[in-house]
């Protein structure tokens, strides 16, 4: 997509496995197919979706957690599939994470000061006083102190977990942080503490985000840029503002319809739109054509057969349907005012 | 004789955690073993005769002053034997535990970290070696060895070896599972350092209890040995040969087989006990309630807040619910209560939907669970009435609040795919209902179990009446639950975050579902949420809970157009969706405190922008139409029209 | 239910030919020489050549294997070093003995173990839980042939209620079975319902605090049918999945308390072919014993299934 990019994903396939008689292999699955995604320096990507979307292989792909089975992975130009998942020294502390349960992340038999300098022990060869020194440094960008250096996990609430996390996270200032789902665990009233954290270190440290929710809104705060994933596909990608003000792709524009809304009152307006919509069967990957074709209000005969590739949307980005085809205007006119404004 | 099974290791908390308790007896047990091992050191020193020594004149005599325990079928000692036992004993179980932890554990971890065909390979041998009888495994490896106590010995660790290394191997697959396993790869450790810094650490506790179950299983076996023959040889005395020689002589003189029964039930027990106490003490257990050390802030129930004239929150005409007062304590680690809920009071008109919002530890789950009777062992309800359709359920006798449940108040929970039984059709569970409550035939109930599933809006309900939960998604599962809690037509509905756990497009539907069936079934709702716009979606009101009363009450209008409360503002302001801009987000400093550590007066006031002094004292709910819990509600309403 | 079945044999077939594999090639490892065994040092080195020929002694131990393994097969399993007695016969006629002091145990293990361990989940802390869980402590440290020895000495001894010792056949008298069977039956079973009791318990606890429970209660169904229905269906399928280990345990134990009893069992006849290292004697009664525990093994599984939906082929 661009040069400048510090990670870059083309056309990235994630497949499972399932384990059939004898612990042979057995039947396949495949999370993701065919993805394109690129993020650059100090960028923050939100990649959104539902549960199994996909949104999180494609996480667990980039940390090296889990193979690629096709496409490649390139982080400041280096290949990352070709080396499976050991990463040498030098990538592997550019990479960092912070995971969803803070109360299963972080080690119970390990204190704050062991969590926080693992990665110091592992990739610098600092002596246990500069270790201590940066930990507490660390400790302090996360409105933690000193104090906590010796407690164990436990006796922290969820936020204070969270922080410790990031703190580790961010112990040999990486180049990406891969934050995978980093607020869906905790209180409403903490999830900004969380969310302003993060924010601030990433300015201050010049950080790239990739940023996996489900939660468009919260996602749209923080990122510069916003990809949507349906079924292992990603069928939208664009400017933050874009794609959550003037969704290009049907599905897009349905997640965020389906968020309830604040206002009781528009909520109600909504709701007369619609009426209740009887449940929808669980959605298959599809064999062939687009894979929202069978929830889609717009499908279209083409879309039954042909695999709609990323078209451009006028205001920035992209998205895979055929809404968006020249040829096809004519027919969908109508829809895709409708579905765009 | 089986190798001491690794399942037991593995379910740590639950069990008999009151033995752990009763220092008592651990003291006893700790007590038993340090004797052993003082007898089995010093066995030459404290032994009163050579326990081989033979007299013949003297066989098989009771207990005397000259013989402790009186003596066997060729006069020696019974005593002196025993002790010697005390010897081969631990004997045995150092031996046979180490070469069992020695070859089990490093094996496990290797092929459990490996994987692949090496663990394939190890595995499918080991599932061998478990398939026959243990006895059968020892008999085995004797014959190639030749009988004796250390032979035996060797074949036990090998035996025994079997658990450890399933112990290791599990250990490894669990933890390499673990998000914070996950975090140390993507920190960089190598293989070997992930192994042992990080995996090896938690492999030690359930080891230590496999530890002492093996040594228990080794002094049962070891006997089980000795008894047969194949083990330690006579003359030597070992417990299993003094219960060989007790066998031959039980109608003669059954009193031989009552010492060395009773050391090895002893040892053996005292043994499983420390195993026990270790299991108990080392359960990674996430803190709840109040800390050690930290006195639990007392809610004062027996003096209400006087200025309250008449229950608050329930000024409507004929309710279907109406609580009032409600206390609910939870018993506490110390042995005292610590409050979960109080003073709420709340009503729920015919064909209304009253939200209650809150965040984790508020209590809102908890007023559900409370209304119909189901909150658990060590949760109880102290003060307050809850009357549906007029009736007090709080004076009901247990029969009778089951009868008054499903038929009169339903619930929905919020995982739908646990609150299902795993283990039977989801129509079979729905008709259970309509013929238990209803006294509905097999055919009438499966007709209407069909009726309904076809009234949640699923597809196909002949075909979806008779799959197993964990075959539909979780949103049909949720319609599913939605169409059970309603096959009674119950006349309120509590419906416990029914759309949290799922997708956001799958939410709307329930949503709109719960609407629709209100429209014709007229139930009321009391609708527990934690996310406000869920509930600006669904309530016509909104009560919000912040640890453990409510703090606001109002119509879902005015609640969104003018929250009173500072938490509800908070709450409005910090949701995701409510600001447009870039961080910083608007946030509520601190966290929500756990039930035991509220604050005496108003329990906001630490994290409240607006606090003063008037706020160390306890705030009743005050106002008509709307509820607030805030000494300057009026003041902050003001100053926000400005 | 037919493909349940045929699926979890398919799975345990392996199981069968390892076992046969690792119990040839580990007594062909036996140090002492079968032939010297037989003859002793008396005979000539003509006597001895013979001899091996004749027990097929100087072919490799693959060829030895198979050719056992196909006439294991077929039934049989060899003949005695010693007596000359077909392998076979030996074992079968002394299968019954053991297999009906087994069931009877399992039985006993399984009523009792379940009955305690649901009371006890039931009402934690209570007097019944307390109850139970002593019993299942001590009883786990119990050596369940001394607990034989003592229902001897009260029972048969004194009281005269059961025989002290011996083995009646169903087939002779029913009531002299059961007379004989009942002690040995007891000493195995009540020691093994310990370790099925704390099971039992800890799931169903486990069980009980599940959603589907409260949603069961929530929608008014009786506490008798939540309990036996809801609870213990879902809890008896961890108890089930480790079921097979116990009755393989009792298995072995009822090796040991054939002895207390003096029954001529698989037990005796092992002792006696470990003490003369009868190689062809131990060989068979391990492969009939793993033959046995296969056969357990399916039957849990099958259960297994039928409690576990989740577990049955698609």
């Amino acid at each position: 997509m661009s040069d400048d990019a510090l990670l870059e994903i083309r056309d990235l396939d994630v497949t499972y496995w399932g384990r059939a008689l004898l612990g042979l292999k057995g039947k396949t699955f495949h999370a993701v197919k065919g993805a394109n995604l690129a993020i650059r320096a100090g960028e923050t990507l939100g990649l959104v979706g539902e549960s199994g979307s996909g949104k999180s292989s494609i996480a667990n792909t980039v940390l090296g957690l889990v193979p690629a089975s096709g496409g490649s992975i390139r982080f400041g130009g280096v290949e990352l599939t070709a080396m499976k998942t050991r990463y040498p020294s030098d990538i592997r502390g550019q990479i960092q994470a912070v995971f969803q349960d803070p109360y299963s992340s972080l080690n119970p038999s390990m204190t704050v000061e062991e969590i926080v300098t693992e990665p110091l022990r592992v990739h610098t060869k600092m002596n246990a006083d500069e270790r201590r020194a940066r930990a507490i440094e660390l400790l302090k960008l996360v409105s933690l102190s000193e104090e906590h250096l010796g407690r164990h996990p436990h006796q922290f609430s969820g936020g204070q977990r969270q922080r410790i996390a990031i703190a580790s996270a961010l112990a040999l200032t990486p180049k990406l942080i891969v934050l995978d789902e980093p607020v869906s665990a905790l209180d409403v009233s903490t999830q900004n503490q969380i969310i302003n954290l993060l924010y601030e270190r990433r300015d201050a440290l010049g950080i790239a985000y990739l940023l996996i929710a489900h939660d468009l809104a919260l996602v749209h705060h923080i990122s510069d840029r916003i990809a949507v994933m349906y079924l292992g596909h990603i069928v939208e990608e664009g400017p933050s503002d874009r794609v959550y003000r003037a969704p290009a792709h049907p599905y897009t524009k349905a997640l965020i319809d389906a968020v309830p809304l604040l206002d009781p009152d528009a909520q109600r307006r909504r709701r007369a739109d619609r009426k209740a919509a009887p449940a929808q069967e669980r959605p298959r990957v599809a064999a062939t054509g687009c894979p929202y074709k069978n929830r889609c209000p717009f499908a279209m005969p083409r879309c039954q057969s042909e695999m709609p590739p990323a078209f451009p949307v006028a205001s920035g980005g992209t998205a895979n349907c055929f809404l968006l085809d020249g040829a096809t205007a004519t027919v969908a006119a109508g829809s895709a005012d409708e579905v765009v404004s | 004789m089986t190798p001491p099974s690794t399942d037991s290791a593995s379910a740590p908390s639950r069990r008999r955690r009151w033995v752990g308790g009763s220092s008592a007896i651990v003291a006893v047990a700790a007590g038993v073993l340090v004797l052993l091992a003082l007898l089995a050191l010093l066995a030459d020193v404290v032994t009163p005769y050579d326990p081989l020594k033979q007299n013949l004149i003297k066989a098989l005599q009771w207990p005397s002053a000259s013989h402790w325990l009186g003596t066997d079928d060729l006069g020696r000692d019974v005593f002196s034997r025993l002790i010697y036992g005390c010897r081969i004993a631990v004997i045995a179980a150092a031996e046979a535990t180490t070469i069992a932890v020695l070859l089990g554990v490093p094996i496990g971890l290797f092929i459990g970290y490996r994987g692949g065909w090496w663990d394939w390979v190890v595995m499918r041998v080991v599932e061998a070696i478990v398939s026959i009888p243990g006895i059968m495994v020892a008999i085995v490896i004797l014959a190639l060895l030749g009988t004796g106590l250390h032979k035996a010995m060797i074949a036990l660790g090998i035996l025994f070896s079997t658990s450890f290394l399933r112990l290791a191997r599990g250990v490894v697959l669990a933890e390499r599972e673990e998000v914070y396993v996950r975090s140390a790869r993507v920190v960089g450790a190598s293989d070997s350092r992930i192994l042992l810094r990080h995996i090896f650490p938690n492999i030690a506790p359930p080891l230590i209890v496999q530890v002492t179950l093996t040594v228990g299983a080794v002094l049962l076996a070891e006997a089980g040995l000795s008894f047969i023959g194949l083990g330690v040889q006579p003359p030597d005395a070992s417990w299993g040969t003094m219960l060989s020689t007790a066998a031959a002589f039980m109608d003669l003189h059954w009193f031989l087989a009552i010492p060395p029964g009773i050391a090895i039930i002893v040892t053996v027990l005292s043994v499983n006990l420390i195993g026990d106490v270790i299991r108990d003490s080392i359960g990674r257990g996430i803190a709840v309630g109040v800390r050690p050390g930290t006195p639990a802030a007392r809610f004062e129930s027996a003096a209400p807040p006087a200025e309250a004239a008449g229950p608050v929150g329930v000024a409507i005409d004929n309710p279907v619910l109406r609580v009032e007062g409600l206390q609910v304590m939870v018993a506490a680690r110390d042995g005292g209560e610590i409050p979960v809920i109080t003073d709420l009071s709340l009503g729920i008109a015919k064909g209304e939907t009253l939200g209650l919002v809150g965040e984790s530890g508020s209590g809102k789950t908890l007023t559900g669970l409370a209304i119909l009777g189901l909150m658990g062992t060590g949760v109880r309800t102290t003060h307050g009435s809850i009357a549906l359709n007029g009736r007090e359920l709080r004076s009901l006798s247990s029969s009778q609040m089951e009868d008054v449940r499903g038929n009169e108040v339903a619930m929905v929970f919020q995982d739908p795919t646990t609150s299902l039984n795993p283990a039977f059709t989801v129509g079979s569970q729905i008709a259970e209902v309509l013929r238990t409550k209803k006294g509905m035939n097999r055919k009438e109930a499966w007709e209407r179990v069909v009726e309904l599933i076809h009234r949640v809006g699923i597809p196909r309900p002949e075909e979806r009446a008779r799959a197993y939960p964990h075959e539909l998604s979780g949103g049909m599962a949720q319609r599913i639950a939605i169409a059970r809690a309603l096959s009674c037509n119950p006349s309120l509905l509590i419906a416990d975050e029914p759309t949290t756990a799922l997708d956001v497009t799958v939410q709307q539907e329930i949503l709109d579902l719960f609407r629709d069936l209100q429209d014709e079934f007229g139930m009321a709702i009391l609708f527990v949420t934690h996310d406000l716009a869920v509930a600006a979606d669904v309530c016509d009101r909104i009560s919000v809970m912040y640890a453990g009363e409510m703090v606001e009450m109002a119509g879902v209008d005015q609640l969104f157009a003018m929250p009173r409360h500072p938490y509800t503002r908070g709450l409005l302001t910090a949701m995701p969706h409510a600001s447009d801009r870039n961080p910083p987000l608007p946030t509520i400093r601190g966290s929500v405190p756990r039930p035991g550590s509220w604050a005496t007066g108003c329990r906001f006031s630490n994290r409240c922008d607006f606090r003063t002094a008037a706020c160390d004292r306890r705030i009743p709910l005050m106002g008509r139409e709307r509820l607030v819990r805030c000494v300057r509600a009026d003041e902050l309403v003001l100053e926000a029209a400005q | 239910m037919f493909r349940l079945v045929f699926q979890r044999l398919l799975a345990l077939a392996p199981l069968l030919f390892i076992v046969s594999v690792l119990t040839f090639s580990f007594t062909s490892l036996l140090p002492s020489d079968p032939v010297d065994l037989i003859i002793g040092d008396t005979g000539t080195q003509e006597q001895h050549e013979m001899l091996r020929e004749r027990l097929g002694l100087n072919q490799p131990i693959v060829v030895r294997y198979f050719q056992w393994l196909g006439r294991a097969v077929q039934g049989d399993l060899g003949t005695s070093f010693f007596n000359s007695v077909s392998v076979t016969g030996a074992v079968m006629q002394r299968l019954p003995v053991t297999l009906s002091l087994t069931l009877v145990s399992a039985l006993i293990a399984i009523a009792v173990g379940v009955a305690a361990g649901v009371a006890a989940a039931l009402r934690p802390r209570s007097w019944v839980d307390r109850a139970a869980t002593v019993g299942a402590t001590i009883g786990q440290a119990i050596p369940n042939f001394w607990f034989g020895l003592l229902l001897v000495a009260i029972f048969a001894v004194n009281l005269r209620w059961f025989p002290a010792t011996g083995f009646t056949p169903i087939s002779v008298s029913p009531w002299d079975w059961l007379r004989s069977v009942t002690l040995p039956a007891l000493a195995l079973g009540l020691s093994s319902s310990a370790a099925i009791a704390r099971q039992v318990r800890s799931a169903m606890v486990g069980v009980l605090q599940q959603d589907y429970i409260r949603a069961a209660r929530a929608q008014g169904l009786s506490q008798r049918r939540v309990i036996l229905r809801h609870a213990l269906t879902n809890a008896m399928v961890p108890v089930v999945a480790v079921l097979s280990f116990q009755i393989t345990g009792l298995l072995g134990g009822a090796l040991i308390v054939e002895q207390v009893f003096s029954i001529n069992g698989l037990g005796t006849l092992a002792i006696g072919a470990v003490r003369q290292q009868d190689i062809p004697m131990i060989q068979g009664l391990v492969l009939v014993m793993v033959a046995l525990v296969v056969v357990v093994q399916l039957a849990t599984d099958v259960v297994y299934g039928l409690l576990n939906p989740k577990a049955r082929p698609s």
